[in-house]
């Protein structure tokens, strides 16, 4: 391990990014992080493809456009390459949109409870006492909720959800478990010197925060906000599933929606399987890289890795 | 002596997140937009009719004297009037509520006990190709969407190969017929319960054989372990009297921290399996705006989940002889 | 000892599993003459006054029973309860109606007493959805145990075609419950909410049990008056001892159990999606029968810009019926060109303006265009450019020089019903066509009809009524300015005098051929004015499994009436092949 003392600023820089590359090449190493990369990579090529379809012929939009001579579900063909839907939608178009509305709902809530969380675990840590308590005790209530049926509940509120409706509301139930990691981070950092340091060269209390706790926790933030665009992932899909997602949206769980609710789900095995598969196997290629990068930054887990690799 | 204090420290605690719930959810369907009474309401009602109702309904009155006697009512065990039903609440969960727990508690236990036991196996070949087959394998189950897997087990072992019923938690037929005993009535339910406890195994026992053979690879390096070992047990007996038992408390702990998770999955799994149970009933209930229901089913899901982690964390502190609180 | 302990659990939860895997999988040999009819969802109740829901009513329509009802044929209205028509009196306004002399299940005979009892209850509770078609009988009078007088306070044409075939119920059950209801603080929420866990009826069947979540089951009710009766020159059984009903949640499994033979009549709409599978089906038979239904598109004609009829002919234009009932509904419906469908053909309008129909698309965006040009309404770039030809506009400036602002089509989500979410985006592109900036909003049924019923909050919205009555006494309802208030049927807001003078002459005229006449102008008027679209009226499609039952009748909104289920006979499966031949 290299020292951890910090001499100079070009030192610290060339660390950073020997750490950096360290890491990459775990990262590389490392299995199942590979699969994840490359399944995400796959799932990207999709989000960009979904504008070509629409640009191709309106009947491939993936909401509006009809095929002028189908208006049933019909199987694969040359011109449907993955069939189309009850009314003579292209279900391959729907899916591509459905992967640009994954990774939005996915990313951009992910980063939400990020921030959300990473702002609470810090204050929590720094402030400490009854804020912290308070603050802990807080999440431990929205941990234990089961937030699909808490935004089910929330829905009333607002007639029909919208998409960025969902965004927020999944964000805001699922900040808990990253507030809980980084305050314990910011209470190991707090005991470190550097902090003390910077407290007694008279730094503000933002200054510390922003400065010299927060890039420290950025790594393990970042790391949990793949887990969190997972789970955004699954319970946007199940809302649409139970019919309260975005209706002007086409996303993965819509699809399913409609297959269940139009009564196709004995006789278009075609329209059933593909979105159910892009669910399941995104969330999988993001839970993937979670894991691997849990390995990389985690140094107790690198160590039965590195032991493991000894023993072998 | 210990363990009671925590038990009691831990109640008050569920009490007061409960109170906080309660009262969550009374805010929550006073600011609803649309008053309880356009359930009732439909196209052929008259204005009169409808003004009638709203009197009727008390919701006129002030907002404080509203949220007093919903507290009073809820301690007494008055959930209201279902809209939808016309029936008490608390008839309508209550029949519900034992189809829940039984899915629920039969497909927490047997997944966790999956998971416990091929964890345990697969840590004992770690490195092997085995081990990087399930551990993938058990990755991809975990992360498979359940209503998905839940319409694809339907489609598959109830429709392709007919194995299983499609849906529902009994055959009327049975259950008409005065001739039938309890015996078939009660193989009617577990035929009927198989498929949905087989999907929900499905997707939860990756989690937890995930965790049980991280956790075996950690205990194994356990001092006592390498005694038992020393001792010149057979490998099986050290694995399965030594470190398994040891090894199976993270999986406990998630079970606990995870049930939030497998509630919502109970719930999708009972809407597609048109399992009668409380979760069904929500989604029910919310699609339907009907208020008091849902409030109640919400009620009865959060105590549930919030009285199972209080039993886990005894279970846990009961298991490990290390942690006292 | 341990692991010998666990062999011997792990031997018996395979004996188990092998032992309801015999029993479970045989598929309930129920008995033969039991008729099993698939509901999508469970009946809400089973007291007849909170029973809004289509489940609740199937269910109870056969245990009460109404004075009258209508014949399968003609629509015309039959004695039910009654013994012969109602005997007229100009005089003092009033009907008299003599009892067949059938009896409760319980075997009571059933009175006049209870029919003045029920009008009463009615009356006196204010019983939501039945007080506005009693509230006109001024008073109900027993004449003797078998005849019953009502003295109507003015002549009301909606008498004898909506108010007599309302049910009767008990007076025995009922009066302990109205009065208990009496003495509560809140006395109608009281009776809606009593508890009737056996209503007793006069119809053919009877609950047995009824276990929540599962299933209904009824029973023949031995007193039934109608057993072989021939009324209608049809004879009444029932023939089946009784009726399962099962509660499927999803149209695909009960399609299933059709072809399965699990359920012998699936009472629920089908989707045009099923009817081939159910066609190449041996056990399976498919009707499709005429409903009287409206699926319309409203305007809030109260202020602009829909307030200006120019904008909502244009609008009546650019929507082509006939693409959304081949797209949208699978060919399975009717394109409607009057708020009265055109199978009632009694009070159907003929000659009405039919906007469009046959029309291509660039047709209906020209015509549309010029109606809108004349009307003062303008565009940076117009959709129909010097060269005559359609291109994509620009937004459209109302005729005060406003741009038009973003306006919703309101309509109920896609769980709800599939077929109106999906017109609504249909739409919502078809009006871009022509700059108007229109987006589809589906939202939840509570909150939309609180939005378009009560707080006027809305400029357009797709509803539908899935069962119109077939006196078009609605047509007064939803277009006279009485009715335009919060809560009110016209919730369009749509006013106009001489509509409300034809309106009020046509409710109190009792000759139908002048009532038709004022009808005939009505729907005019309206279609003129389009505060509503009429889009389509839908087939009834339903399905029946043929193995066991047979006799089914057929008539407006399908196969699941009363009139079926006195009819239908078990089978053998020969007799019920020779039945299809």
């Amino acid at each position: 391990m290299q020292s951890k003392t910090e001499t100079g600023k070009h030192e610290r820089h060339s660390y950073r990014a020997k750490l950096l590359i360290d890491a990459w090449r775990l990262f590389h190493d490392n299995l199942i992080g590979r699969i994840g990369v490359c399944l995400l990579i796959v799932f990207g090529l999709m989000a960009l493809l979904s504008y070509i379809p629409p640009h191709v012929d309106p009947m491939y939009h993936p909401m509006t456009g009809v095929d002028p001579e189908i208006s049933y579900a019909s199987p694969p063909s040359t011109r449907h390459w993955l069939g189309t839907d009850n009314i003579g939608r292209d279900i391959l178009s729907q899916l591509l949109t459905g992967a640009r509305v994954a990774f939005l709902v996915g990313i951009s809530s992910a980063f939400i409870s990020i921030v959300i969380g990473t702002l609470i675990g810090i204050v929590a840590a720094y402030w400490g006492k009854m804020l912290d308590g308070l603050l802990m005790r807080f999440a431990d209530m929205v941990m234990v909720m089961p937030s699909l049926l808490v935004i089910l509940l929330l829905s009333v509120l607002f007639g029909q959800l919208s998409i960025w409706t969902i965004v927020i509301l999944i964000a805001l139930f699922r900040w808990p478990a990253v507030a809980r990691v980084i305050r314990s981070q910011t209470l190991s950092l707090k005991q470190r010197p550097f902090i003390d340091m910077a407290r007694v060269a008279g730094a503000s209390h933002l200054r510390i925060i922003f400065r010299h706790i927060l890039p420290n926790v950025l790594p393990m933030a970042l790391l949990y906000m793949t887990f969190r665009i997972t789970s955004a992932i699954i319970v946007e899909a199940a809302l649409s599933f139970l019919g309260f997602g975005d209706p002007n949206t086409v996303s993965w769980g819509m699809m399913l929606q409609w297959v269940w609710k139009t009564g196709h789900m004995f006789q278009a095995p075609y329209w059933l399987l593909p979105p159910g598969l892009c669910i399941s196997f995104m969330t999988l290629s993001f839970y993937m890289m979670g894991r691997a990068m849990e390995e990389v930054l985690d140094p107790r887990l690198r160590r039965v890795r590195n032991a493991k690799h000894a023993a072998a | 002596m210990n363990l009671k204090r925590m038990i009691f420290k831990r109640s008050i605690e569920i009490l007061v997140v409960f109170f906080i719930i309660l009262t969550g959810l009374f805010v929550l369907f006073h600011l609803a937009p649309g008053d309880p009474v356009s359930m009732m309401v439909d196209l052929t009602m008259t204005p009169e009719d409808v003004d009638r109702l709203v009197q009727q309904l008390g919701l006129d009155r002030p907002l404080w004297t509203q949220y007093l006697l919903y507290l009073k009512n809820f301690f007494r065990g008055n959930f209201g009037t279902s809209f939808h039903y016309g029936r008490p609440v608390i008839e309508i969960i209550s029949e519900r509520l034992p189809a829940t727990i039984l899915l629920f508690t039969t497909a927490t236990i047997l997944a966790a006990m999956a998971g416990v036991w091929c964890g345990k196996l697969i840590a004992w070949h770690k490195g092997g190709p085995l081990d990087a087959t399930v551990t993938i394998f058990s990755l991809l189950c975990s992360t498979l969407f359940l209503p998905w897997i839940a319409l694809l087990s339907i489609w598959f072992f109830a429709f392709r190969v007919g194995w299983f019923p499609l849906s529902g938690m009994i055959t009327p037929e049975i259950w008409v017929l005065p001739n039938l005993g309890f015996w078939a009535k009660a193989t009617d339910i577990l035929h009927h319960l198989l498929l949905p406890l087989l999907t929900l195994c499905i997707v939860n026992t990756g989690a937890y054989l995930l965790i049980m053979r991280s956790s075996m690879l950690e205990t194994i390096k356990e001092d006592y372990i390498i005694t038992a070992r020393a001792k010149g047990l057979t490998e099986k007996q050290v694995r399965n009297h030594h470190a398994a038992p040891n090894a199976a408390l993270p999986v406990i702990t998630s079970v606990g921290l995870s049930l939030a998770f497998s509630v919502n999955g109970g719930a999708l799994t009972e809407t597609v399996f048109s399992w009668p149970g409380i979760g069904r009933e929500l989604i029910f209930a919310v699609s339907n705006s009907d208020y008091p229901l849902a409030m109640a089913s919400f009620m009865f899901i959060a105590l549930v989940v919030l009285v199972a982690n209080l039993i886990v964390d005894i279970l846990y502190a009961y298991l490990d002889p290390r942690i006292r609180y | 000892m341990l692991a010998k302990r666990r062999k011997e659990t792990f031997n018996h939860l395979i004996f188990v599993y092998m032992l309801f895997l015999i029993l479970g999988c045989g598929p309930g040999n129920s008995d033969e003459n039991m008729l099993r009819i698939g509901l999508m969802e469970e009946p809400r109740t089973t007291n007849i006054w909170l029973a809004s829901d289509t489940n609740s009513r199937k269910v109870l329509s056969l245990i009460y029973q109404p004075l009258y009802t209508y014949d399968p044929d003609t629509l015309e209205l039959v004695p039910w309860l009654a013994a012969a028509m109602p005997q007229f009196d100009p005089e003092t306004i009033s009907y008299t109606v003599a009892l067949r002399h059938a009896k409760w299940s319980d075997g009571t005979p059933v009175t006049a007493d209870d029919v003045v009892f029920t009008v009463d209850l009615i009356r006196r509770f204010k019983v939501p959805r039945y007080f506005s078609q009693w509230q006109f009988v001024e008073k109900t009078v027993a004449v003797d145990d078998t005849t019953v007088r009502f003295f109507l306070s003015e002549p009301r044409a909606i008498f004898l075609t909506k108010t007599l075939v309302n049910y009767i119920v008990p007076k025995s059950q009922w009066a302990p419950i109205a009065q208990q209801a009496e003495n509560t603080k809140k006395p109608l929420v009281a009776l809606l909410n009593a508890k009737i866990s056996s209503p007793m009826g006069s119809g053919p069947y009877v609950i047995e049990q009824w276990r929540q979540g599962a299933f209904l089951h009824l029973i023949n009710n031995p007193h039934f008056f109608g057993k072989n009766l021939v009324i209608s020159n049809r004879r009444l059984g029932p023939y089946a001892d009784s009726i399962l009903f099962k509660i499927y949640s999803t149209a695909d499994v009960a399609i299933l159990a059709l072809k399965r033979n699990a359920v012998d009549y699936f009472w629920w709409p089908i989707q045009p999606g099923y009817i081939d599978g159910l066609r190449g089906n041996e056990n399976t038979k498919v009707y499709l029968s005429d409903r009287s239904a409206l699926y319309y598109m409203g305007f809030n004609v109260r202020h602009a810009p829909f307030s200006d009829p120019a904008i909502r002919r244009a609008v009546s234009f650019l929507i082509d019926k006939e693409f959304i009932i081949e797209r949208v509904l699978q060919g399975f419906a009717a394109p409607m060109d009057s708020i009265v469908p055109s199978e009632n053909t009694f009070w159907h309008a003929d000659g009405l303006p039919r906007y469009g129909r046959g029309m291509t698309r660039s047709d209906r965006i020209k015509a549309a265009y010029r109606l809108l040009s004349e009307g003062g309404y303008t565009w940076d770039r117009p959709p129909v450019n010097d060269a005559g030809s359609v291109v994509s506009p620009s937004r459209i400036i109302l005729p005060d020089g406003q741009p038009m602002a973003d306006f919703a089509i309101l309509t109920p989500p896609a769980d709800y019903d599939p077929a109106r979410a999906t017109c609504g985006v249909i739409i919502q592109e078809w009006l871009k066509d022509l700059g108007l900036p229109a987006s589809a909003r589906p939202m939840s049924f509570g909150a939309l009809l609180q939005r378009i019923k009560d707080r006027h909050d809305f400029e357009t919205f797709i509803l539908g009524y899935g069962q119109l009555s077939l006196d078009p006494d609605y047509l007064r309802n939803f277009f006279h300015s009485a009715n335009d208030r919060p809560g009110g049927w016209n919730m369009s807001g749509y006013r106009n005098p001489v509509f409300d003078r034809l309106a009020d002459e046509s409710g109190k005229a009792m000759d139908p051929s002048r009532r038709r006449y004022l009808v005939n102008d009505m729907q005019r008027i309206i279609m003129a004015d389009v505060p509503y679209i009429p889009l389509y009226n839908p087939v009834a499609i339903e399905a029946v499994n043929t193995n066991r039952f047979a006799h089914w009748e057929q008539m407006i909104d399908g196969i699941g009436n009363i009139w079926s289920i006195c009819r239908v006979r078990p089978q053998t499966r020969q007799a019920a092949r020779d039945i299809d031949n």
